[in-house]
């Protein structure tokens, strides 16, 4: 069969009534009406309905026609014309045509299907099918097959175009795209790193990078002065629901550049990358301080989409008779709150106090909140009446309080727990109560960040990197008090309370970057030691740059709207870190270990990767603290051997529902009518009578005698 | 080993008043009774005795009831392996027993004690004092003669007890005694809860089904085609749960202590390897294997889970109970195996998973079929009664 002619299912139109014409894909869906058989038939620009009609197609081709399945690679020959008025099919995008077949070819069979691939109804009103509720292990490891799947395939197809963009755009403005090594050195900060075991140099190591920042850097001293690269980055983190330890970053470099070049530079770019998404984006971003995201967001990634800023009220009650303030006060604290206009109906006492100051707020890391409602023009609150008239009226102005608000309060000794405990918290309330608006998209420039962090042993340490250039030179690196003070040239890029990016201008004076050693404490032996080659370079004049980083599986992800980042990656890696499609990561054989010089590393019984794991059973017995004897062991093996069937049942009928941990959940664990006291029976020592060894009031157990 | 009884109260039942009056109810040792021994069927718990008096006992005594004793029951009510449960009531020692459910321990044993078992709707009923092991399918079950009997004790023990903090904020039951009238009563029949049955089983169960039209319910046919995974989601998360719970056996607070321990671990690893029988150690190490290095195993068990509910929850909105085989699917001799043990409660776990109520109803005298479980819609424990007490007085049983 010649393909030359092959024209493709999705842009068939009914212009080309009348037409033969050749197609090729798959069967995605087909309904057999005693003898007339139709098909759904897909290729990656779309589904044409194709008919085996026996008036029209030779026996031959209907007999065969008739032994086709879902997800057959075929191909056809056929006439294109108009449907008969009633059968259109709205849900696909040529649902007023179809073609009349007289030849097929079945190029390829397929096996039955771990799980359907066609979401398209054949006929109209019929409900579409979907595979997102198939597990996603499977689908993962079956990816191959969710390629298929018009979602997954429209989703890498706009990462494609997305991508496309970036590139012609950063081509427009001077940026050559190249390529730094994968294999290249450990660096000593940040995550943990991928290594690779040399064959040619035994027991040496090649680290994967977790950024190109220290080739990019060099790319600049190397007179490249614009650079950029869609770059693989590795990271060996801890697990988390949306991170991979392979993400794509948009990496960029550029000399002779101060800050306001990438704003403009990457204002532009998001908005061209958000309108492929169909999203528009608003120029100029807005811009905040550190100091201002902190203050009035309790965060360095603010969402802007609402409101609930946070606001300080520490001023207003300077003179207050409430003492848990005035406590905290005269231990140099603060008080700051949040306004939740027009939520008392959705905010009752009940939910305020058991809730949220009970449960909600410690969990963020304060001791306890104070929460008043605005009701018939006064503050009602548990504690109001400690208040005088001057401080809730200077309340209600600080906060413009109207009927129908809702204020919460955090104060505390310390600032950061003030703060750090109102972020989560403004958030929680706007996703409680429907605050955050859907398809709004608020990007902003984060600035001005400290450049140095207070360390425990009274030292300082960098908040970003050490080459990260600081707003003034003059400072004395010896002055604590000064170097806490400086902020640094480092901006973050920052979408619905995401950071999709950030960077800096680097430091390119070497005087400079010898202060900001000796700030950190570090000697210049060590300094050599940590970063000697990199270094070295910047004594042969380096130009002024800079640069940044977008994370394009996050900054996709949230272009499409898709649920997970793995959405927008043809194979990603599951939640565990691990390839369900091939089986990374994997044990390897003794040879290839003795080949790169693993084997014996440690001693005789170290063997890495095929070293024997602990037993099982052993490990379990372990953690639980249960002792297992000789002659349980055989059993309990087959039941754990079970149990692995069991959790492979398990993940093949799982679905896509929300797991439940209760059929009755408990919505108010506080009772009316109970208050907290202390039991008779610990105040006369009987609640301990039933322990083997007690001491005075106590449990006795045995001295540690490790 | 002769008596069903492993604690038999000495004190002779105080001047009674109250709707319970006169009755005698035998708990089992996983229920605090202040000053009885509560050893929960348990070497973990041996020599332990209760501080204080449960929700329940306090108020079975408030309502004229004596208690009688604690039969022999299994390590910590985990199957029916050395429990006694029915036998107090066969012999007449007592005229109610409370027997723990966790996967239909206190249905089986009615039907071996060819007496009425029932198992309250999750949550109905106060927890506090119970020494339970897996807190989201668990209840406390009631055996009695007749529904009636269960009604009564039920009115009793149930609502809101504001020390139990685990129980859901429901409304409290009408229970009430209804009427029925069998032709505006459907009765729904799963199919799929009868696979697995012997032919003999089946044939039985046919004939139960009978014996409902014959009384002039209409029967529903009715699918549930994931029935089987009822099993799967018991025993992963199940297993989870008995996993922590049983992790304040400790040797510290109660329980003996073992010897020999040169450290806190060692104290633990000793004191635990005595402190559980094969069986729940088997059970307790599976749930630490998916605790501890398949945790998506419970997530997706608590999925499937949710599915099952809403499902099971379709089919009970469609019919005003179900019935379901009434058989103990018990292996016979030999070791305790978890499987085994699964096996024996495959047709009565499901009422656990879901919280439903579920009635165990004896044949009548001499009846050639096996009796019935019928199961309704969460906390429709009073019409579920009221239907079983209809049922039985169809055919009253001679003494």
């Amino acid at each position: 069969m010649l393909f030359s002619a092959r024209l493709f299912c999705g842009q068939l139109s009914p212009d080309d009534v009348g037409r033969s014409v050749l197609l090729a894909g798959w069967v995605d869906a087909f309904r057999d009406h005693g003898g007339l058989m139709f098909v759904h038939l897909r290729d990656r620009s779309g589904i044409v309905q194709i008919v085996f009609s026996p008036e029209i197609a030779p026996a031959e081709v209907c007999q065969r026609a008739a032994a086709l399945h879902a997800e057959y690679c075929i191909a056809v020959r056929g006439e294109v014309r108009k449907r008969l008025a009633g059968t259109e099919n709205p849900n696909i995008e040529t649902g007023s045509i179809e073609v009349l077949v007289t030849e097929l070819t079945v190029l390829a069979e397929s096996d039955a299907l771990p799980f359907a691939v066609s979401d398209k109804a054949m006929v109209a009103g019929a409900p579409s099918t979907s595979a997102d509720n198939v597990a996603e292990d499977l689908r993962l490891q079956y990816r191959y097959l969710d390629l298929r799947r018009p979602s997954i395939r429209d989703n890498l197809i706009l990462r494609h175009r997305i991508f496309q963009c970036v590139r012609e755009f950063l081509d427009s403005r001077g940026f050559l795209e190249i390529e730094t090594p994968v294999l290249t050195v450990s660096t000593p900060e940040g995550a943990r790193d991928y290594l690779v075991p040399s064959r040619v140099h035994p027991r040496s190591f090649y680290a994967l990078p977790q950024s190109p920042q220290i080739f990019k850097q060099l790319l600049m001293v190397g007179g490249m002065e614009r650079y950029f690269q869609l770059a693989r980055c590795f990271r060996d983190e801890d697990l988390r629901p949306n991170r991979q330890p392979e993400f794509t970053q948009l990496d960029i470099e550029a000399s002779f550049i101060d800050e306001e070049f990438f704003y403009e530079l990457i204002e532009e770019l998001a908005v061209k990358m958000f309108a492929i998404g169909g999203i528009a984006l608003r120029r100029p971003f807005p811009r905040m301080t550190y100091a201002e995201a902190i203050e009035t967001t309790g965060t360095d990634r603010p969402d802007l989409r609402f409101g609930l800023r946070l606001v300080d009220v520490t001023d207003v009650f300077s003179q207050t008779n409430y003492s848990i303030f005035r406590q905290i006060l005269n231990r140099g604290g603060c008080i700051k709150g949040i306004n939740i206009q027009g939520q008392s109906g959705k905010l009752s006492k009940n939910v305020l106090q058991n809730e949220y100051a009970r449960e909600i707020v410690p969990s963020f890391g304060a001791k306890g909140m104070t929460w008043m409602r605005a009701v018939d023009g006064s503050l009602e609150s548990n504690i109001a009446q400690f208040f005088s008239r001057r401080e809730l009226d200077s309340l209600r102005k600080r906060f413009d309080v109207a009927d129908g608000d809702v204020l919460i309060m955090i104060a505390d000794p310390s600032r950061a727990v003030v703060t750090s405990a109102l972020g989560p918290l403004r958030l929680h309330l706007a996703n409680r109560l429907g605050l955050v608006p859907a398809d709004s998209y608020c990007p902003l420039w984060v600035t001005d960040f400290p450049l140095f962090e207070a360390t425990e042993e009274g030292g300082v340490t960098s908040s970003h990197h050490p080459f990260t250039a600081p707003n003034r030179t003059d400072f004395d690196p010896n002055n604590r008090e000064e170097l806490l003070k400086l902020r640094s040239r480092a901006y973050d890029l920052v979408v619905n309370g995401e950071e999709l990016g950030g960077g800096s201008i680097r430091i390119n004076d070497r005087q400079l970057q010898r202060k900001i050693f000796a700030a950190l404490g570090l000697t210049e032996e060590e300094t050599r030691q940590k970063f000697g080659f990199f270094l070295r370079a910047f004594d042969f004049g380096a130009p002024p740059h800079g640069g940044l980083a977008l994370g394009m599986d996050r900054a996709v992800s949230m272009i499409l709207q898709t649920p997970s980042i793995r959405e927008v990656i043809a194979f990603p890696k599951n939640r565990s870190a691990a390839c369900p499609l091939t089986g990374a990561p994997s044990a390897v054989s003794r040879e290839q270990l003795a080949e790169v010089g693993l084997l014996n590393l440690g001693g005789p019984d170290a063997l890495p990767g095929t070293a024997l794991k602990e037993n099982r059973l052993d490990h379990l017995s372990w953690v639980s603290r249960i002792g297992v004897a000789e002659e349980e062991r055989a059993m309990i093996e087959d039941v754990l051997a079970q149990a692995d069937e069991l959790a492979l049942l398990a993940s093949q009928k799982a679905g896509a529902e929300q797991p439940i941990y209760s059929v009755a959940p408990v919505v108010n664990r506080t009772r009316p009518g109970t208050e907290c006291q202390r039991s008779e029976r610990a105040r006369t020592g009987e609640l301990l009578a039933g322990a083997p060894a007690v001491k005075g009031n106590y449990f006795q157990v045995g001295s540690i005698l490790e | 080993m002769d008596s069903p009884f492993f604690y038999r109260n000495p004190a002779a039942p105080a001047a009674p008043s109250g709707p319970l009056a006169g009755s005698k109810i035998a708990v089992q040792p996983n229920l605090s009774v202040a000053g009885w021994p509560a050893d929960a069927g348990s070497n973990a718990l041996a020599d332990f005795k209760a501080l204080e008096d449960a929700t329940i006992v306090k108020r079975l005594r408030q309502a004229g009831a004596s208690l009688c004793g604690a039969t022999r029951m299994s390590e910590f009510g985990f199957g029916l392996r050395g429990s006694r449960a029915g036998e107090a009531i066969r012999s007449q020692a007592a005229d109610a027993e409370l027997v723990l459910d966790l996967m239909g321990e206190s249905r089986l044993a009615a039907i071996r004690a060819a007496v009425c078992g029932f198992k309250p709707s999750y949550g109905l009923v106060s927890r506090l004092g119970l020494i339970g092991l897996i807190p989201s399918m668990e209840s406390c079950g009631l055996l009695a003669e007749t529904p009636a009997t269960i009604r009564e004790l039920l009115k009793a023990v149930a609502g809101q007890d504001c020390l139990d903090f685990s129980m859901p904020d429901d409304e409290p039951l009408d229970l009430a005694p209804q009427d029925i009238d069998p032709p505006k009563t459907t009765i729904g029949v799963v199919a799929e809860a009868q696979s697995g049955l012997t032919a003999e089983q089946e044939a039985l169960f046919r004939s139960s089904l009978d014996q409902l039209k014959q009384a002039g319910f209409s029967l529903l046919e009715m699918s549930l085609p994931e029935f089987s995974l009822f099993s799967l989601v018991h025993r992963i998360v199940g297993s989870v749960e008995a996993s922590s719970s049983a992790g304040r056996y400790d040797s510290v607070r109660y329980g003996p202590r073992a010897a020999g321990a040169k450290n806190w671990n060692e104290m633990y690893l000793l004191s635990r390897a005595a402190a559980f029988g094969p069986l729940l150690k088997s059970y307790l190490l599976q749930g630490a294997l998916f605790q501890f290095e398949r945790y998506e195993a419970y997530e997706n068990a608590c999925r499937i889970r949710a599915r099952l509910l809403r499902q099971m929850q379709r089919l009970a909105s469609r019919a005003d109970c179900l019935v379901f085989p009434a058989v103990d699917g018990a292996a016979g001799g030999g070791p305790p195996l978890l499987a085994d043990t699964y096996g024996q409660f495959a047709w009565t776990l499901f009422a656990n998973v879901t919280g439903q109520p579920a009635l165990y109803l004896p044949p009548p005298p001499d009846a050639a079929h096996a009796g019935l479980q019928l199961a309704g819609a969460r906390l429709s424990d009073g019409r579920l009664l009221a239907l079983g007490e209809h049922l039985v007085n169809l055919h009253p049983r001679g003494k």
